[in-house]
């Protein structure tokens, strides 16, 4: 099997809260291959998100080393980081977190127009891929006058505009009901597959960990049991 | 992130929150207004102050006058004016000519039309043609010429009939008979007589010429060759039986000169050295230099009240910024996580507090422009009041110069930019984690 594409060695994420120390990922290691989709599992406080953060340079670890192909995230500044982010990485949040004073359109066309993308090339993306998710005619609509589904699809939408290697998805359905939250996840997934993108999805719903190769539950800051399904590759 | 996604971007966010927006827009608006309109009323008063300069007469010319001290015989006195000191003013560094001038306030009829009372000035004919004179009509003073006048002006409309009316009468000067005396009682048909009146003797006088206006008071003067006034002054006062003050230790001496500068940016340090020197000097710079200082002073103090006024406004765009932000905590942390740079999210705030910055400058300078329209038509003569007090009766209360207008928007718009570099700052480093977290 070719080398994974992201390498977690032994991180360690301590917070401090005042004077009590918090110990939010005690000891993780994993290796996640391209094309694979992995779903975190665990309760609230688990570390799951932290450790999401983590892989995303968004947090840095208090130990240990986080790769993603041969670039040292860990070591990374926070500008170097956002560069990165900008080129190889998608996030879907649980939130949505659309702007509400942008369209549709102009929502998804964002990670572009920070990428610094002409306007004529980015608006052809941005439709494209709210084409894909099943919003066309939407382009216009602000985050106000859509559904909550069709907003995370907005979202969708922005995480994957671009073709990023890897997409991020914080509890992506936990705003949503259980009809849409089925309609939500099988487009990420389809999407995902269909570009041969990474995935990492975050969650404490066991019906979303179904979708995923692999499934990491966490526990107190420690990897306690790796399942993986049958469908990979 | 190129420029104009930028701007778009930050439109959109003001624009979103349109009342808070507009208020910080209309505390740059009054600022800008307040800071405008006060300079613009400093400016009118130098304009019509200038104007009034312009019109007020030489400023190549400076005024001397000797001390009249009581000096002691022997004593070298300081600022007297005499032949020898007269020609060491002449070597000053700027000066073009120097005259000594002698004056006699006289009676001039003119024929029988009507007279005047005037001041006859006696200059040197040669040097005075250097004084930058011209005629209007006739010539100037030769040397050599002897009973001749050169009228100032505004001469000839200042004649008029002692035992009629005493209606004002315009006289054509030239080819006009003149009769000068220092006699007040000649020609006066009623007037009180007296054995003791003293005989003054009768000049009969032609005119030669009438200067150029001056708007100054060489208008109001006449001129003649000096030797023939000196000779006119002796006999008044060998009439009234007086003694020639005039001659100090076997020296003449003059009560006034005239010094004729070649450039006037020289005027002023040359009637200081003269002034040092111990002469009197008079001459309009001074007094254009006092009041420039004035009018730096009262533009300081418009310029200051208006400033103050467009702090308060900094302070408003700061808070709407900061505001801002913490409203935004969550959207920031989101451009973050999606690839906004850090100079980016800096940019974007700061571009926001400048276009508040700048709206506030451009609308506050429209504004200004028509506050100002307003002064200077309606509301002039209740203004006129009041600035009359500080110098400015000119027909320009207010006035913008064009360079006005862009330096009150550029600065408005730069303080926008100070006013939000903190909170663009305080964006820039907040943690896009923490402000994700804030659900």
């Amino acid at each position: 099997m070719a080398e994974a594409l992201i390498r977690v060695k032994n991180v360690r994420k301590v917070y401090r809260m005042g004077d009590e120390r918090v110990i939010a990922l005690d000891n993780i290691s994993l290796e996640i291959h391209k094309g694979e989709i992995v779903c975190f599992l665990g309760t609230s406080g688990s570390g799951k998100s932290t450790f999401l953060n983590m892989v995303a340079g968004l947090e840095k670890p208090t130990r240990g080393e986080v790769w993603i192909g041969n670039i040292p995230i860990h070591k990374l500044n926070e500008e170097q980081v956002t560069l990165f982010r900008q080129k190889n990485i998608g996030f879907i949040f649980q939130a949505y977190h659309l702007m509400p004073m942008l369209t549709a359109i102009e929502n998804v066309s964002l990670p572009l127009i920070f990428r610094s993308v002409d306007k004529k090339k980015r608006n052809k993306m941005a439709e494209e891929a709210l084409a894909a998710v099943g919003l066309k005619g939407y382009e216009n609509r602000k985050p106000t006058q859509m559904s909550g589904g069709q907003q995370q699809r907005v979202g969708i939408a922005r995480a994957l505009v671009g073709t990023p290697k890897i997409i991020f998805a914080d509890e992506p359905t936990g705003n949503l009901d259980t009809h849409t939250t089925k309609e939500v996840m099988e487009l990420i997934i389809s999407q995902v597959r269909a570009h041969k993108q990474t995935l990492i999805m975050v969650t404490h719903d066991r019906s979303i960990a179904n979708y995923a190769d692999k499934v990491v539950t966490i526990q107190d800051g420690n990897i306690i049991n790796v399942e993986v399904k049958g469908n990979e590759d | 992130m190129n420029f104009r996604d930028l701007t778009d971007l930050c439109f959109r966010n003001l624009m979103r929150r349109r009342t808070r927006t507009l208020l910080a827009i209309i505390g740059v608006v009054v600022g800008t207004c307040a800071i405008v309109v006060m300079l613009s009323i400093g400016f009118g008063l130098t304009k019509s102050f200038e104007k009034q300069m312009e019109g007020y007469g030489d400023l190549h010319m400076i005024e001397l006058y000797s001390y009249n001290g009581g000096g002691y015989a022997g004593e070298e006195q300081q600022g007297v004016l005499n032949d020898t000191t007269l020609e060491s003013i002449g070597e000053i560094k700027g000066v073009t000519a120097v005259t000594p001038v002698i004056s006699q306030y006289m009676q001039l009829w003119a024929e029988d039309d009507g007279m005047t009372g005037v001041e006859i000035m006696g200059v040197d004919p040669e040097i005075f043609e250097k004084f930058g004179y011209e005629v209007a009509e006739g010539r100037m003073l030769k040397k050599g010429d002897k009973d001749v006048l050169l009228f100032g002006s505004e001469i000839p409309n200042w004649f008029y009939d002692p035992n009629g009316d005493y209606m004002s009468i315009d006289v054509d000067v030239m080819g006009t008979d003149f009769i000068l005396t220092a006699d007040w009682n000649y020609g006066i048909e009623d007037a009180e007589t007296s054995d003791d009146d003293i005989d003054y003797g009768l000049y009969e006088m032609q005119a030669i010429g009438v200067l150029e206006p001056k708007n100054d008071s060489p208008d109001y003067r006449v001129y003649m060759n000096i030797d023939r006034l000196s000779e006119i002054q002796k006999e008044n006062l060998e009439a009234e039986g007086g003694r020639d003050t005039s001659v100090q230790n076997g020296v003449k001496t003059y009560n006034q000169a005239l010094v004729y500068v070649d450039d006037i940016e020289n005027t002023e340090r040359i009637s200081k050295e003269l002034k040092d020197a111990g002469y009197q000097s008079y001459s309009p710079i001074d007094w254009i230099e006092r009041m420039k200082s004035t009018m730096a002073m009262i533009q300081g103090v418009l310029g200051g009240i208006g400033g103050i006024s467009l702090l308060v406004a900094a302070l408003g765009i700061t808070n709407t910024m900061v505001m801002s932000i913490y409203e935004r905590t969550k959207e920031i942390g989101v451009m973050k996580v999606i690839g906004a740079n850090l100079r980016d999210i800096r940019r974007m705030f700061l571009i926001e507090a400048g276009m508040i910055g700048f709206l506030g400058g451009f609308v506050g300078v429209v504004f200004s422009l028509i506050i100002s329209l307003l002064m200077n038509t309606v509301l002039k003569d209740l203004l006129g009041i009041f600035l009359s007090e500080l110098g400015g009766y000119g027909s320009t209360v207010s006035f913008i110069p064009l360079w006005l207008i862009f330096a009150a928007i550029g600065f408005a718009t730069l303080i926008g930019v100070v006013a939000g570099y903190s909170p663009a700052k305080r964006a820039m480093n907040l943690s896009a984690l923490e402000s994700l977290r804030n659900e």
